[in-house]
């Protein structure tokens, strides 16, 4: 694609980093082909794409975790060879990954100063104090430097992070899906943060999925298809639609259909209950709501006020402490999962790797894992092949699950056709409700919407569903009601017209 | 293209031992001839006699001795004969298929060394007829298979005594294999002889279950130390009791072999098995076709069991004592279990005066006055 | 030059038969190396050795002695191993086999018909078996004890009970007081089928093709296979692992029992030394390198089996030490094991002319 050249413009600032013809593959996969990239002086570049379209494997041989199969990289006009971390340090490139790596039990000043070349002697730990200090306060960041990393929250960690970087001279940062774990408050803060780096001539590289970040926050865009380079727009002349076009090849659904909302009986009840951890703390406090067939209630939150604890209580992974959970009016108070399950429960789990799926079986048994039980599967205890198969086949085209075969294990999946399994082998099992957790977390645009257009329809076809997420526009977009919580209260229970806003508000525990 | 490479490397590998291969096979193609002239030589095929160990000839204990016997026969009959062993034989159902195999390839004698093969022995014994089968310290025998032992209590006796002369603690250890009559009599004999020089002192044991487990028995050993013991004696395979006592700088007393030649001066003196002359003899038997079979139990007398010389520790008063306990006892005027005898509750169980029956002595499951232990364990 | 190891993305079906072929035949010519470097003929030993434990039928019978037991025992472990409950205790499950099937055999043949006495012995084996490996799986699912220190620590408390009843209370009144027990009434024998080859093998045979079919083909099997691939993901699809645990284990503990009870009855006929020979831990390596498959076991066991018996050959054959033999055994053992890693990575061979820090892509490191 020839896009490139043409999109640059005379006046732009002064080009810091150009990758050039870069090509990498892994065996049977092409993760990048002949990709471009350039970088300008003090601007910020959005490499959207979807998962897989190899947006992280050219950010890893930029910052020399891979060693791409062709192509030349330019620092400053010039030619460079990168061939580990260390090397694009001294380069002035660093990157801030998506699992972040700080020593948990060091502190903010030990791990910035962890790794760092040429300590012949001990390093004074008190001037290295003051200089996170100094980096701390100029860019916004509210790390101290004597803190253990045990302590601090995912967000103060990815400011550890960032701040680490800073502190070792980066002049590029790369960040891959920073927002994802992060409040919208602390969202906010982290664009600031970029901006002020942005205006004293440092540039950053994001990697992303969120369209409406791209938009806001990036001078320019590249999209990534399949490995290849797909467009480069001026975040100002394009729109989302573009891009989501752009990046699947075809225009996004963003507005999911649903039926006008018409709420049924009462399916799942909870009364007073009370969770408490092993500590004695209390995970979940005086819950009371009900879901009504038809319904999506969404529960909202910053993750780790008791979401998940919630949706384990009611699918029978844990015992409450005291209450009651009732489903079609009848007790289900500390039952087994198999009980939940027979009830009429369905469970797509925050985990979907650790807990969804048995990644060493085949696609074909993962869907037949809550319909073994019974006929037509099973009969006398033996399991019928001919069956499972049938039913997987069945699944697999109702539910557009890309797999190379039926017997193919389900870890080589995507994240998005692993979440597909597990959605239908949920659904076709489902009763009355349906419990899901971060149902699309994780996964690129195309995927995000077939989970919530198939959420959306059990919840037409009369179904009751509790929707856990931490996406916002997710919420809004598809619950029908919101509830909102914190340190394991419902603080609030909402109409999802609700301004974001205060639904934000809410979730950092101001009603 | 990767998998050619790994192919290479096979390939290569392949090559340089088909090489080894070669270079092997010429040297054996050498060796053969040579066989051949001999055999030729003589006048007809070598006879074929194995041996099965329960441990390794290095052990340098039982084994060691049986070993002893078999390079003693090779010494005396020369071209004759032809020997093999197999070491390290289980006890139980791997020992038949040993004891098989080596009928099955022609060996006309077989000595099996271990209580333990003794139904294995008989079991191949009904099988191969024409093969005569010896069988070390059981009792059972067929047509075709003899059983053979030694009367070592009477070495332990004379061991025994010098050990009660060296304590100054009056206790002795005594590492024992399993609870059975021919371990019991000898810590009784040996006991006897202790109390000849310090009729006080007590002869403590401590139970391996196993004959040969180095680390085992320097454990036993070291517990036995550790109880105040300043003489440890034992019924094992190896010299670790030994050693373990040698580390402690006090003394010990040997068991199968001498001892004090692996472990040095401390080991005062040795109860020893000759199996040299048992071997030769009943090999020449086979030989001959003169092979019957028998339950043999030989003595002092006969010189299938000896006493070591002694340590330059040893008082020569202690070794005039037991030169002149061995003559009463090689001359058949005593025995170490002639009447009295009491037991640990201190009942006569040998009257005053009687003298107990071969069979008595297979049997006895009961510890003498003195012993400190169980026979149950 | 450099070589990598990359985790596969895929299986290969034809990876995983040839892997173990292949390491076999590394196996053989390392093994070969280290006998031409101590001046012994390899093809030699390998000709005595197959002749040992191969060569005629009697031998081949001796062969399927040894590995009756190591069958059994292997397809016990596969079936804990199954859930990922590390069950190194076979050992003394099957001791304690040999204990329950002696005890009907000495002293219930006073009461118990001649008929059924022989399949109370295996009974009972089959049940003390079950009790061994139950009481390791009821601590990890009631108290979360660890079953690898309980499995093994129980190995000893069988193996010293066991010392200790044939050489005490149990010792045959008639045996002059040499340990061991009283040789079994005739009842209590396991039939022969060739040589000493007993009855066991049929067991052996029929639990294989059950252990195999219950695997593969039925509800039970498919629950074992979540547990042990993902413990989370089967308590959410709301299998019962505690149940599942204790099951796997009764039955696992019963297969190493029957071993331990046909050894007792099939070929010593008396409770004796000789009957922890640790087959319950070469019963670990089989289970691995058969990946589980009861099928596998089979014939891993009988080739396992032949390197044991074949070993004692060479050593008569050819005055090898024993200790050559197990250095033979042992070197033909570890390429195997070591060639299941090539079943999950494959290796990359690759020229690199720049001598740099070395890249990390799916590196060991």
């Amino acid at each position: 694609m020839k896009a490139d050249d043409s999109h640059i413009d005379k006046n732009s600032p002064p080009m810091i980093l150009e990758m050039r013809g870069i090509t990498k593959s892994f065996p049977g996969v092409t993760a990048n082909d002949n990709v471009n990239l350039e970088l300008f002086k003090g601007e910020v570049l959005a490499l959207l794409g979807e998962n897989g379209a190899g947006k992280s494997s050219l950010m890893n041989v930029l910052v020399g975790l891979y060693r791409p199969d062709a192509g030349d990289i330019y620092v400053n006009g010039k030619k460079v060879h990168i061939h580990s971390p260390k090397d694009s340090m001294e380069l002035g490139i660093g990157m801030v990954h998506q699992n972040f790596k700080l020593v948990d039990t060091m502190t903010v000043a030990e791990n910035v100063i962890l790794g760092e070349q040429e300590q012949r002697f001990a390093p004074k730990m008190k001037e290295v104090s003051t200089r996170i200090r100094e980096i701390s306060d100029h860019y916004g960041l509210n790390v101290a430097p004597d803190c253990y990393i045990s302590e601090l929250s995912v967000g103060e960690r990815q400011r550890v992070e960032i701040l680490k970087l800073i502190y070792r001279g980066a002049e590029i940062l790369i960040l891959d899906e920073p927002t994802a774990v992060l409040t919208p408050q602390e969202s906010q803060d982290l664009y600031k943060t970029i901006r002020q780096m942005t205006s004293e001539g440092k540039s950053a590289i994001f990697i992303t999925h969120k369209m409406d970040e791209v938009i806001r926050f990036s001078d320019w865009v590249r999209v990534l298809k399949k490995g290849k380079l797909a467009a480069v727009k001026r975040t100002a002349d394009t729109t989302p639609t573009e891009l989501a076009r752009l990046m699947v090849g075809r225009e996004v659904l963003f507005n999911i259909e649903k039926d006008e909302f018409k709420p049924g009986d009462t399916i799942l009840q909870l009364k007073n209950v009370e969770l408490k951890g092993s500590d004695g703390i209390k995970l979940l406090d005086n819950l009371n709501f009900e879901i009504r067939s038809g319904e999506i209630l969404g529960i909202a939150g910053v993750a780790g006020n008791g979401q998940v604890e919630l949706t384990e209580i009611i699918t029978g992974l844990r015992t409450i402490d005291s209450g009651s959970i009732l489903l079609n009016e009848r007790d289900r108070t500390n039952k087994s999962p198999i009980e939940m399950i027979k009830s009429g429960v369905s469970h797509i789990p925050s985990d979907r790797v650790a807990m969804g799926i048995v990644g060493d079986m085949s696609v074909a048994n993962n869907l037949a894992m809550k319909g073994y039980r019974e006929k037509p599967i099973i009969r006398g205890g033996i399991l019928r092949r001919a069956r499972i198969l049938d039913l997987a086949k069945r699944m697999i085209s109702v539910f557009k699950i890309s797999t190379p075969s039926t017997n193919t294990h389900v870890k080589f999946l995507s994240g998005g056709n692993i979440q597909k399994t597990i959605l239908a082998r949920e659904i076709d099992a489902c009763g009355d409700l349906l419990v899901a957790a971060y149902p699309s977390r994780g996964l690129d645009v195309g995927a995000t919407e077939a989970v919530r257009t198939e959420i959306v329809k059990q919840r037409d076809a009369g179904r009751a569903v509790l929707l856990v997420s931490e996406d916002l526009d997710e919420l809004v977009s598809i619950s029908d009601r919101i509830a909102v919580m914190f340190e394991g209260k419902i603080i609030g229970l909402v109409d999802s017209n609700t301004e974001h806003e205060k639904i934000g508000l809410m979730m950092a525990g101001i009603k | 293209m990767k998998t050619n490479r790994v192919a290479a490397v096979l390939i290569i590998l392949l090559a340089v031992v088909l090489l080894a291969f070669t270079g092997c096979s010429k040297e054996e193609e050498a060796k053969v001839e040579e066989k051949a002239a001999v055999e030729s030589e003589a006048a007809d095929e070598p006879f074929k006699a194995a041996f099965v160990y329960i441990g390794i000839p290095g052990d340098l204990g039982w084994t060691y001795e049986h070993d002893r016997g078999r390079l003693a026969a090779v010494e005396a009959l020369g071209d004759k004969i032809e020997t093999a062993f197999v070491e390290n034989v289980p006890e139980g159902p791997d020992a038949t298929r040993v004891i098989r195999q080596l009928a099955q390839q022609g060996y006309k004698i077989i000595f099996t060394a271990s209580f333990g093969y003794m139904d294995p022995t008989l079991e191949v014994a009904a099988e191969y007829p024409d093969v005569y089968f010896e069988h070390c310290s059981g009792y059972k025998t067929a047509d075709n298979m003899a059983n053979y032992f030694g009367r070592i209590y009477q070495s332990r006796y004379l061991s025994g005594i010098v050990a009660g002369a060296a304590t100054k603690t009056g206790v002795i250890g005594y590492v024992g294999a399993f609870p059975i009559p021919e371990v019991v009599r000898g810590i009784n004999a040996f006991t006897l002889g202790v109390q000849k020089t310090n009729p006080d002192a007590v002869v403590k044991v401590v139970w391996t279950n196993t004959w040969y487990d180095p680390v085992v028995e320097r454990e036993a050993a070291v517990a036995l130390l550790d109880a105040g013991a300043d003489v440890i004696a034992q019924h094992q395979d190896t010299t670790e009791p030994q050693k373990a006592a040698a580390e402690r700088d006090v003394w010990s007393i040997g068991y199968h072999s001498d001892m004090a030649k692996f472990v040095g001066d401390s080991v005062l003196v040795s109860a020893m098995w000759e199996f040299s002359h048992y071997y030769t003899t009943r090999i020449q038997a086979a030989m001959d076709g003169t092979w019957k079979t028998q339950s043999y139990w030989g003595g002092l007398a006969d010189g299938d069991v000896k006493l070591s010389d002694f340590s330059p520790l040893v008082p020569a008063e202690i070794k005039d004592l037991v030169m002149a306990e061995q003559s009463k006892i090689e001359s058949g005027e005593w025995d170490v279990f002639n009447g009295p005898v009491y037991d640990q509750s201190g009942a006569a169980v040998i009257a005053d005066g009687a003298v107990p029956s071969d069979g008595d002595l297979a049997n006895m499951s009961w510890f003498v006055k003195g012993v400190e232990g169980s026979v149950n364990q | 030059m450099r070589i990598h190891f990359e985790k596969r993305k895929t299986y290969s079906a034809k990876a995983s038969v040839l892997t173990p072929v292949i390491s076999f035949l590394v196996s053989l010519i390392l093994t070969a190396v280290m006998l031409a470097a101590v001046k012994i003929n390899p093809a030699e030993v390998y000709a005595a050795m197959f002749r040992g434990a191969f060569g005629t039928w009697r031998d081949f019978s001796e062969t399927l002695v040894k590995a009756i037991p190591l069958i059994l025992t292997s397809l016990g472990v596969a079936t804990a191993f199954k859930l990922k409950f590390w069950n190194i205790g076979a050992e003394g499950q099957l001791v304690l086999g040999g204990i329950g099937a002696s005890w009907v055999a000495l002293f219930a043949s006073a009461w118990l018909p001649p008929a059924i006495l022989l399949p109370a012995a295996i009974i009972v084996g089959a049940v003390a078996g079950s009790v061994w490996a139950g009481v390791p799986a009821l601590l990890k699912v009631k108290l979360g004890v660890d079953e690898t220190l309980t499995t093994l620590m129980l190995n000893y408390v069988a193996i010293i009970a066991y010392d200790g009843i044939y050489t005490g209370p149990w010792r045959d009144p008639d045996g002059f007081g040499f340990p061991g027990s009283a040789m079994f009434p005739e009842a209590a024998w396991l039939p022969r089928l060739t040589g000493r080859t007993h009855a066991g093998l049929i067991f052996a045979l029929i639990i294989a093709a059950v252990l195999w079919f219950a695997f593969y083909k039925t509800k039970w099997g498919f629950e074992l296979q979540m547990i042990g691939n993902n413990k989370k993901a089967a308590r959410v699809l709301g299998v019962n692992i505690g149940r599942n645990i204790i099951i796997a284990l009764l039955i696992s503990g019963a297969i190493s029992g029957i071993a331990g009870a046909c050894e007792v009855t099939g070929i010593a006929r008396r409770l004796q030394q000789g009957l922890s020979l640790g087959y319950g831990y070469t019963a670990i390596i089989i289970a691995w390198m058969s990946r589980l498959n009861p099928a596998v076991c089979i014939p891993v066991s009988i080739i396992m089996a032949g390197l044991l018996v074949g070993g004692d050959s060479v050593q008569i054959m050819m005055g090898v030490p024993s200790a050559m033999g197990q250095v033979m055994q042992g070197m033909i053992l570890f390429p195997m094991l070591a060639g299941s890693i090539f079943s999950e990575y494959r290796l990359r061979l690759s020229r690199d002319s720049a001598a740099t820090a070395a890249p990390t892509e799916g590196g060991l490191a």
